[in-house]
């Protein structure tokens, strides 16, 4: 946004009692989304190098389980105490960032040696989970959250698969990620830390729906012949349920938005989530990431909305290998979902008729 | 550069917004999407959703394995949607959102014909001539839709085939066809693409400035020198030499054209991570990697070079506001 264009911003909601004090200098925003990754992959290297240094100096810590803990623990504690001293120096955060890093790595090493048995994978993810959900309490930077988020909503999704609930993960995590997603600009001084949460469940639902499936038996192959067995009624039901989580999201949305059910847009909306919802019974990465499409979108999250549509693409190459249909069945749901949604279009041209003069460029 | 909602958060995380009011500052400033705003993604989405699914159903349609269709059965059933597809575009034009969406779905059809073709005569192609063979035919169809996706799902392909041309004949002429000129050929498609679209784009054809497409190919043509710089530096097998020299060269050209031509932080940041890589490949090489210190040298330089660069993005962000 231009300067100018940022004073007549500011001067416009001073005007309605929006904004107090001072029109803050350029210089005190945060970063864009890609620098923010940029210093993320930075970040990961640093503490690779670091855990060399640990492993190259004091070899005793990397052999031992409790010294992998303690130390560890140390790393992540004095990250948060550095995150904590000096939020606003870019050096500090990024060694702290790297440092958090490498002593998460240094705990779940440790962790991972005390768990045996058919307790192993969600013994070591639900520690992981916990242990991330912590830091993310705990330690306030931004890129550190949602590092924090992702990877412990991932470790969640390990231990419900290890669990036997493997259908309803995306479900759950694409739930998770609406659940806050709706609430972000309502939590007022937590809505820093509330966005943070945001992409590090999106994060997570988008590699849930996406992974869902063939590449799913990468997740699967951890298991045993533990946890609960719930079979073909289980996979109808994990589906199900990201139908309604889809169903939600649009509801929810409509209600945000003040609109009936039953109001042409109320009808639009709940047309298409039924038919991609409908779709998503056979191939059910369509519904989580078209849940995270739409409520990005409402949210003006350009990089959520880009990054999710890559996911739905990501997801339909990967169903195309999946075994657990056939080709012809694949062939005539994605047909008949396709069909339906360019009918869906077309109903809404009637339910929903675009203002007069207000539309260029379309059929 | 930075968005009317990525200042309004910020003013919200410093408390420059009252409690509980940071929905109204985003509802007053029109960040949220309005009734209008709406419609239109519905539409966009209804369309493009509908015309993706659509042609993979097609595409999964044609690779089943039939037994029971005739020759001529299955070619009426990849060709008549192409035409029935094309019809709808003669009747929309090109230059209406539903006329660009039919002609992605045509492309998309034309990839599916291909492939019949060469299960049906089993022509002996190899899979990367499928995917150059596609490029070829949507060629047309690409230059005529002025759409940016479609020139990216186009790059693709040729991407794809570049990839799978040296996967199939790498194994079978290793001396000639190594890992590098993959890279080299990839480097150099991607890099033509780059130079000529931003160039096009800058000349003024609105439809080209798509920055989300240019952003691609940059970090294509950035992600083969960035590779082909630690291909040299690593020395595997043998190489030309050449990967570090033209790794400074896209650097210094990246960074002239996106600091002070184009300006495009995307970029800069990507070539900063870059230059992290290269850099800490080149110096850790002459160390020894059993070292403590090399190893506590190497993690702090890291840390410092992207807390630089991260300051340094951070400035030029502000800039673009200033």
């Amino acid at each position: 946004m231009s300067a100018t264009a940022r004073d007549a911003l500011w001067a416009k909601l001073r005007g309605q009692g929006l904004v107090e004090g001072e029109l803050p200098a350029p210089g005190e925003t945060r970063a864009p989304w890609f620098v923010r990754l940029m210093l993320g992959i930075a970040g990961w290297i640093g503490a690779f190098f670091l855990l060399g240094f640990v492993g190259a100096a004091f070899a005793f810590v990397l052999q031992s389980s409790a010294a992998s803990f303690v130390a560890g623990a140390c790393a992540c504690a004095a990250a948060v105490v550095i995150f904590r001293a000096a939020p606003r120096n870019d050096f500090i955060a990024q060694f702290g960032l790297a440092v958090s890093l490498a002593g998460q790595v240094l705990l779940v090493m440790a962790v991972g040696k005390w768990f045996s048995g058919p307790s192993v994978v969600v013994g070591v993810a639900l520690y992981i989970a916990l242990q991330q959900a912590l830091l993310f309490v705990l330690a306030p930077n931004y890129l550190h959250r949602v590092w924090a988020a992702w990877s412990g909503a991932l470790a969640a999704a390990y231990a419900l698969v290890d669990m036997g609930l493997y259908a309803f993960v995306p479900a759950l995590m694409t739930a998770a990620f609406v659940g806050v997603a709706l609430r972000e600009f309502d939590l007022a001084r937590y809505g820093a830390i509330a966005r943070a949460g945001v992409y590090g469940l999106a994060l997570a639902a988008m590699q849930a729906a996406v992974m869902h499936g063939g590449l799913s038996g990468v997740l699967i192959g951890l298991r045993g012949d533990h946890g609960l067995s719930l079979g073909e009624a289980g996979i109808w039901l994990g589906r199900l349920a990201s139908l309604a989580v889809l169903l939600w999201a649009v509801v929810e949305l409509l209600r945000r938005e003040g609109l009936a059910l039953s109001s042409g847009q109320g009808r639009v909306g709940l047309a298409g989530a039924l038919i991609l919802g409908a779709a998503s019974i056979k191939a059910p990465g369509v519904a989580p990431t078209v849940a995270i499409l739409i409520v990005g979108y409402a949210n003006t999250d350009r990089a959520l909305t880009g990054l999710d549509s890559f996911a739905l693409l990501g997801y339909l190459s990967h169903y195309y290998y999946s075994l657990q249909t056939t080709l012809l069945e694949k062939s005539a749901l994605l047909a008949a979902a396709g069909v339906a949604l360019l009918a869906a279009r077309l109903a809404m041209r009637s339910w929903w008729p675009a203002p007069k003069g207000g539309e260029t460029g379309h059929a | 550069m930075k968005s009317m909602r990525g200042d309004l958060l910020d003013w919200s995380d410093q408390g420059r917004i009252p409690a509980g009011r940071l929905r109204e500052a985003l509802d007053a400033a029109g960040v949220l999407p309005g009734a209008d705003a709406w419609r239109r993604f519905l539409d966009r989405m209804l369309l493009f959703m509908g015309v993706v699914l659509l042609g993979a159903g097609m595409i999964f349609f044609l690779a089943y394995n039939w037994n029971d269709l005739g020759r001529y059965a299955k070619f009426a059933l990849a060709e008549v949607p192409i035409l029935a597809v094309l019809a709808v575009v003669w009747r929309l034009g090109v230059d209406s959102l539903a006329g660009k969406a039919a002609l992605l779905l045509a492309s998309l059809l034309a990839g599916a014909l291909l492939a019949l073709v060469g299960q049906t005569y089993q022509t002996g192609a190899d899979t990367f001539e499928l995917f150059a063979a596609w490029a070829a035919v949507i060629l047309p169809w690409v230059l005529v839709a002025r759409f940016a996706a479609l020139w990216i799902a186009w790059l693709a392909l040729l991407n794809v085939a570049v990839a799978l041309y040296f996967h199939t004949l790498g194994w079978l002429w290793g001396m000639f066809f190594s890992p590098e000129k993959m890279l080299w050929l990839l480097f150099a498609l991607n890099t033509a693409a780059l130079v000529a679209w931003e160039g096009l784009a800058a000349t003024g054809i609105e439809w080209l400035r798509e920055r989300w497409a240019l952003r691609l190919v940059a970090t294509a043509s950035g992600g083969a020198i960035t590779a082909l710089g630690l291909y040299d530096i690593l020395d595997w097998r043998e190489t030309s030499h050449w990967g570090v020299p033209l790794w400074f060269a896209w650097i210094a050209a990246a960074y002239y054209a996106y600091r002070h031509w184009l300006r495009d932080v995307f970029v800069l940041a990507a070539g900063v991570l870059s230059v992290i890589v290269v850099t800490t490949t080149a110096l850790a090489k002459q160390m020894p990697m059993r070292d403590a210190g090399a190893l506590l040298f190497l993690g702090l330089l890291v840390i410092g070079m992207s807390a630089a660069g991260g300051y340094w993005l951070k400035r030029v962000v502000a800039e673009e506001g200033a």
